[in-house]
């Protein structure tokens, strides 16, 4: 197991916060962000600044990786509005990251000041508020282009969401490049969405779906997959991390030894790209997905990343308004990428909201959000583990194996949807249960759905100590219920 | 648990058990259901002893609501699916608000849980043979398997389970409202019927985790093939009762095709 966690030179130059002046200096356009933000750090800062005096350089978390009073978890857990509330009349333990995360004030008035102050239609009004929109609009695709470290922002191409972005790619690159015999391989641990369309692809153009295994450990066997590429190898379909499992796939070697027989590879980076350093020149993927709401932005959006040549070279993947250059009666020209790819009105004030998501991340830095998602993953595998009658999926984690900062698990004789369930009735907590979107995983490990709790940075100590209390108490209940 | 003295200005009385609650343990009332020809329930109270069999069994304490104080229910709860004389007494549109009254009666959501795994005791076990692909219910985060048929009087049997406790508690509950009941009975029962049984979902509308409205859906949906298919088959027996006509002068039942027609209107 190998992390790819490179830290970039966007993320070396963000990774330290300034103090609020210098901030405000830098970046006098950043109305939307929260004053009361930048103040709440700026006063952790000069607390901890006068707390060790050693420090001379003090940062937000550099010299508090732990878990204790002022992690990060502590310092940004007032951004998020929503996590301030109580549930069934409990606080409320939100700890179902992986499904989606909450967002931050910042994302909130982003959209609230597209709707009230600019929005208007983008491309094509020469109004003010139209150009204004457009500006937005493009300074959003830019940011996530630099977030993931694209050469170019016309290599991100807005969608809905990151299935729409796998479809995209299904029906316009692989209609047009596969033909009978090709193999397209994958792991039986993908998400649905990065299954589904593939069957279809197959069937349609009579190519072959292969999956890859999981090896005794319960990660995805990439030395099985190694094995597997050929030159009838056309495409990689895989994900950087597992939403069930927590592995972590080694993708910049995975990535290299496909492109060593031809193939074209596709991550599925939604549940890496909001929890760490993620670099499409350092992966050298072909494409990657990921998706807005899982990195604190808004629903509705998401991006597909590809390298110019190829989203060049291929076809429309929905028609419409946009994505043409000229339309005759009989036939239509279309426009470069990403236009090609975005038929009619886009989703701008989301798009908007994520570009302000990404600021947020951005400013924290994505090595600090994962140097402490893991130190609280880690925290969080232990304390479940020691619940007797637990059973958590995926690898253990070691010196060399790690896992991220989620945990699928069942308790023995009690369903996943029960302990949910009461979790969230009595206690407050909210935790996933299902097959989240992973049944062929589920059907390999033989079980039919799991409970999942998943963290984000906004997450303390206190937090996985109050949903493993209330996980005891759960279990007792449904004990003493037989 | 019948009180019949309670009941003298009711031309349908029926008496729900209770269970003590922790604020008023002396104080037990009763729920007397007059079924209205317009299937109005009224709601008195009545003082009365505690249900010994079910508090031992399963002593379960309820709190009241504000909800439930405005209707004058305070502490009040009932254990409706007990009383097996309703089963027979009372419509589906009657027992879904008998349901209804009674979730709402608990305010707090453990007290919810509780009742349903209750209810979920109390259902029998689906034999593990038909548990089985095709009589899953799609579309729920667990796995409940039904099983649906056409009684000889056009009456819908279900036979259900499931692996989940608290789902299993929604299935018992659906169960006794639409178990033995009419086809167009069954169909008429809306999801929104249902809402006020949640336990912490969504009140309304489809979800992957509504149980309630994924298995009511999978009951009227094969209620529907039920119906179909009855109505296939009758008009194949029909059809053959036309064919053989020449040779039926007999005197079978299917002689002059009466039977099938009265039938059909089912």
């Amino acid at each position: 197991m190998i992390t790819t966690t490179t830290t970039t030179p966007l993320e070396g130059a963000v990774r330290k916060l300034p103090c609020l002046r210098s901030v405000a200096r830098r970046n006098p356009n950043l109305t939307y962000r929260s004053f009361g933000l930048l103040r709440r750090r700026y006063k952790f800062r000069q607390l901890h600044v006068s707390a060790s005096a050693a420090s001379s350089s003090p940062s937000l978390v550099d010299d508090n990786p732990k878990l204790g009073p002022g992690s990060l978890g502590h310092v940004t857990r007032p951004d998020f509005p929503i996590l301030l509330q109580e549930i069934n009349g409990s606080k409320l333990v939100y700890l179902d990251n992986a499904a989606t995360s909450q967002k931050p004030t910042a994302v909130i008035k982003a959209l609230q000041n597209y709707y009230e102050a600019y929005n208007s239609n983008v491309h094509r009004g020469i109004h003010y508020l139209s150009a204004k929109a457009t500006d937005e609009y493009e300074s959003a695709r830019k940011k996530v282009a630099n977030f993931v470290n694209a050469d170019q922002a016309r290599e991100i191409i807005f969608t809905r969401n990151a299935t729409e972005a796998i479809n995209l790619v299904a029906y316009s690159w692989g209609l047009s490049n596969l033909n009978p015999g090709d193999e397209i391989i994958t792991t039986i641990a993908e998400h649905h969405s990065a299954i589904v369309p593939w069957q279809i692809v197959a069937q349609k153009t009579r190519a072959v779906l292969r999956f890859v295994n999981l090896t005794e450990d319960e990660v995805p066997d990439v030395g099985q997959l190694r094995d597997s590429l050929s030159r009838r190898t056309k495409l990689l379909v895989m994900h950087h991390v597992s939403n069930m499992l927590a592995s972590v796939l080694p993708m910049d070697e995975v990535i290299s030894w496909a492109h060593d027989v031809g193939a074209k590879v596709l991550v599925d980076a939604c549940q890496s790209v909001p929890h760490m350093v993620v670099d499409v020149k350092n992966l050298a993927t072909d494409f990657l997905v990921g998706s807005s709401h899982k990195m604190c932005g808004p629903t509705g959006v998401g991006f597909l990343y590809g390298k110019t040549e190829i989203l060049c070279g291929m076809p429309p993947f929905l028609g419409g308004g946009e994505m043409i250059a000229d339309v005759y009666l009989d036939h239509s020209t279309y426009a470069e990428p990403p236009s090609r790819f975005e038929a009619g009105t886009p989703a701008i004030g989301e798009a908007i909201g994520l570009g302000a998501a990404i600021d947020y991340l951005t400013e924290i830095g994505m090595q600090q959000i994962h140097d402490y998602e893991m130190e609280l993953g880690s925290y969080l595998y232990d304390r479940l583990s020691s619940v007797s009658d637990v059973r958590i999926y995926g690898p253990s984690p070691s010196r060399t194996v790690k896992r991220a900062a989620l945990c699928s698990f069942n308790v023995k004789d009690v369903h996943p949807t029960d302990i949910a369930t009461f979790l969230d009735q009595q206690h407050g907590v909210a935790i996933r249960s299902g097959h989240h979107c992973a049944q062929p995983l589920h059907r390999h490990l033989g079980i039919s759905s799991s409970a999942r709790a998943s963290l984000h940075f906004y997450n303390t100590k206190d937090d996985v100590d109050r949903f493993i209390d209330a996980l005891k108490d759960t279990i007792n209940f449904f004990t003493s219920f037989k | 648990m019948h009180s019949s003295s309670n009941f003298k200005h009711l031309s349908l009385p029926l008496t729900i058990s209770c269970v003590p609650t922790k604020s008023s343990p002396q104080f037990n009332p009763k729920i007397h259901l007059l079924k209205k020809p317009s299937s109005f329930l009224t709601i008195s109270l009545t003082p009365t002893k505690p249900n010994p069999q079910i508090c031992s069994k399963n002593p379960i304490f309820f709190s009241s609501s504000s909800r439930t104080k405005r209707l004058g229910l305070s502490s009040i709860s009932c254990l409706i699916m007990e009383e097996a004389s309703l089963d027979e007494r009372l419509s589906v549109v009657d027992k879904v608000k008998c349901l209804s009254l009674e979730f709402r009666s608990l305010s707090e959501p453990i007290d919810r849980v509780k009742r349903l795994l209750h209810y979920a005791s109390i259902l029998p076990p689906l034999c593990e043979s038909a548990k089985v692909q095709g009589n899953r219910v799609l579309g729920c985060t667990t796995q409940v398997w039904l099983e649906v048929r056409m009684d000889s009087r056009g009456s819908m049997k279900f036979t259900v389970d499931s692996d989940s406790e608290i789902t299993k508690g929604f299935c018992s509950c659906l169960m006794w409202v639409l178990d033995g009941a009419e086809p167009e009975e069954i169909l008429s029962v809306t999801a929104e019927d249902l809402a006020d049984m949640n336990v912490g979902l969504p009140k309304k509308g489809r979800s992957r985790v509504n149980t309630w409205h994924n298995v009511l859906f999978s009951m009227q949906n094969r209620t529907q093939d039920c119906i179909q298919e009855r109505k296939r088959a009758l008009s194949l027996d029909d059809l053959h009762s036309l064919v053989i006509r020449p040779h039926a002068h007999s005197g079978g039942p299917s002689g002059d095709g009466s039977y099938v027609e009265s039938e059909v209107g089912v």
